[in-house]
């Protein structure tokens, strides 16, 4: 009887005056666990529904909509449980607001850029980006941070107003891109064939575009060599595949065609002609 | 080589060869193509292997593209107003799908093909597109059917003008191909505007084929639309 009189007192106590019994805030804490539980649950519904169905974009927006509201609605149910109307809650809210967008500007700043990236869609989740000298692949665009994953395969978080103010580098969000490299030939070798050769070889690699055709000409008269130019279109998404694996097949295939790289060289002149026999000189 | 199989199947053709070996529930599938060759276990106790023509834009790679542009050796000039019939050839590419009675799984793609890729539109906002070129037939042309399949294409032309038809681009997700001897599509063409057109695909089985398994279909993909709006002209 004591024990449970006891337990009753205690579930019964009210906290400080006018507050909340203990009670109240258990029921408030277990409505915030269930309204979390929930929107984990929906949320990883929709992801296994939706996951081959929509864009990796439109389904992480989608999640976090579903899961924020869940997660908003059972925090405005708890909060009546412990006495705060709704009404209250957003007066109290809105005055709660003004003093914390003053106290913390930054994270307000981040909050609405985040909010214009998820709008304007600069980025999407999955494209490979360069951003304020990160570059990797975007693994989410958050309401307050951005998080990249560096092509070294580290984890970097910018805030979303760094991300908003810098300049943005997509490198998927066109379908093709073009890329370029510079080869050069010796004076004596046939620039018309070297080009042929490599317009055949860019004609046969499946992922150099037909359209816009790729570009092979005379660029420069240099120093030690004839440089060509070579210029190709690959889809975005498979671009550097095809980049690191067509400068060495070019080498390959000029050099089978006799066609070689020359290393620099120079021609001197002298002034006056040189005295003495070098062969001779040599065999002695 | 097209058709449905036990998996105790061995077929060779035209360079081309795929066995399913081994009894039980453990096999072994293998398949031998130009110079790939694959080799993949099979757990099934009772399925079957279909081997049919599929969308010709997997090989080599799924995620490159969905559309297929088909570019025409000889280009049509059409008539305002005018609806004709003419057939294309396209590259045929070769699925292998096991299937049971609760489900289909691709288990292979190949193809004697040699893919090639091309974008159709400006490079800010074009689609890449797996490129094939083709003659222009008048009738039915006969095919190496492992090779290539035959794509009858209606045409109408609801613009004002004359149009001079370079190439047409088709959308996977739309495409229904069916197989007997060889693979064939009948597709049609709208041609809307001087830069704008429609492509879509009949569905209509026609006599004496088979329809091919639907990839998209078989991993429960919806389509959410049957057609492919040519936005950046026919040139």
């Amino acid at each position: 009887m004591n024990i449970m009189g006891a337990l009753q007192d205690v579930w019964n106590y009210q906290l400080g005056t006018g507050g909340p019994k203990v009670w109240e805030v258990a029921q408030f804490v277990l409505i915030i666990v269930a309204a979390i539980v929930i929107a984990r649950v929906i949320r990883t519904n929709i992801r296994r529904i939706m996951k081959e169905r929509v864009p990796k974009n439109t389904l992480s927006n989608m999640e976090k909509l579903v899961y924020y509201t869940i997660v908003f609605v059972g925090f405005v149910i708890a909060m009546s449980t412990i006495g705060f109307s709704l009404s209250g809650l957003l007066v109290a809210g809105g005055i709660m607001g003004i003093v914390i967008g003053f106290a913390s500007q930054t994270v307000v700043s981040n909050l609405i850029s985040g909010l214009f990236l998820i709008i304007e869609k600069p980025i999407k989740i999955g494209d490979g980006v360069n951003i304020d000298d990160v570059a990797g692949i975007v693994e989410d665009v958050r309401i307050l941070s951005t998080t990249i994953r560096t092509y070294d395969g580290i984890y970097t978080r910018l805030p979303n107003e760094k991300v908003f103010s810098s300049n943005i580098q997509n490198y998927v969000a066109h379908g093709a891109r073009r890329f370029s490299y510079s080869v050069g030939i010796r004076y004596r070798d046939d620039a018309d064939q070297a080009k042929e050769i490599i317009t055949n070889l860019l004609e046969s690699h499946p992922l150099v575009l037909k359209n816009p055709a790729p570009q092979v000409f005379v660029e420069e008269l240099g120093n030690s060599s004839v440089n060509l130019k070579v210029r190709m279109w690959a889809p975005s998404t498979h671009w550097y595949g095809v980049y690191t694996e067509m400068l060495w097949k070019i080498k390959v295939a000029l050099e089978k065609e006799g066609i070689q790289i020359p290393f620099p060289q120079r021609v001197v002149w002298f002034a006056d002609t040189l005295k003495g026999d070098i062969t001779t000189d040599r065999q002695a | 080589m097209f058709g449905t199989y036990n998996l105790d199947v061995h077929l060779e053709e035209e360079g081309i060869e795929l066995r399913v070996e081994g009894t039980g529930r453990r096999r072994r599938y293998y398949r031998k193509a130009g110079g790939e060759e694959v080799e993949k276990v099979v757990y099934a106790d009772r399925a079957k292997l279909i081997v049919c023509p599929v969308e010709p834009v997997n090989v080599p790679d799924t995620t490159i593209s969905e559309h297929l542009l088909t570019e025409l050796t000889t280009p049509a000039v059409i008539a305002s107003g005018s609806r004709d019939t003419f057939y294309v050839k396209f590259p045929v590419e070769i699925g292998v799908f096991v299937v049971d009675s609760r489900d289909v799984e691709r288990i292979d793609i190949f193809t004697k093909t040699q893919p090639k890729y091309t974008l159709y539109g400006p490079p800010e906002r074009g689609i890449v597109c797996k490129w094939w070129k083709s003659d222009l037939y008048m009738e039915e042309p006969e095919v190496d059917r492992l090779f290539e399949g035959v794509m009858q294409v209606d045409v109408k032309n609801d613009y004002y003008q004359w149009m001079e038809l370079h190439h047409v681009v088709f959308w996977a997700f739309d495409m229904k191909i069916f197989y007997n001897r060889h693979a064939f599509m009948h597709a049609h063409l709208t041609i809307q505007k001087r830069t704008i057109g429609e492509t879509s695909f009949i569905t209509h089985k026609p006599k004496n084929m088979h329809k091919a398994v639907d990839i998209y279909q078989a991993k429960g993909l919806k389509k959410l639309k049957e057609k492919y709006v040519m936005e950046w002209g026919f040139q």
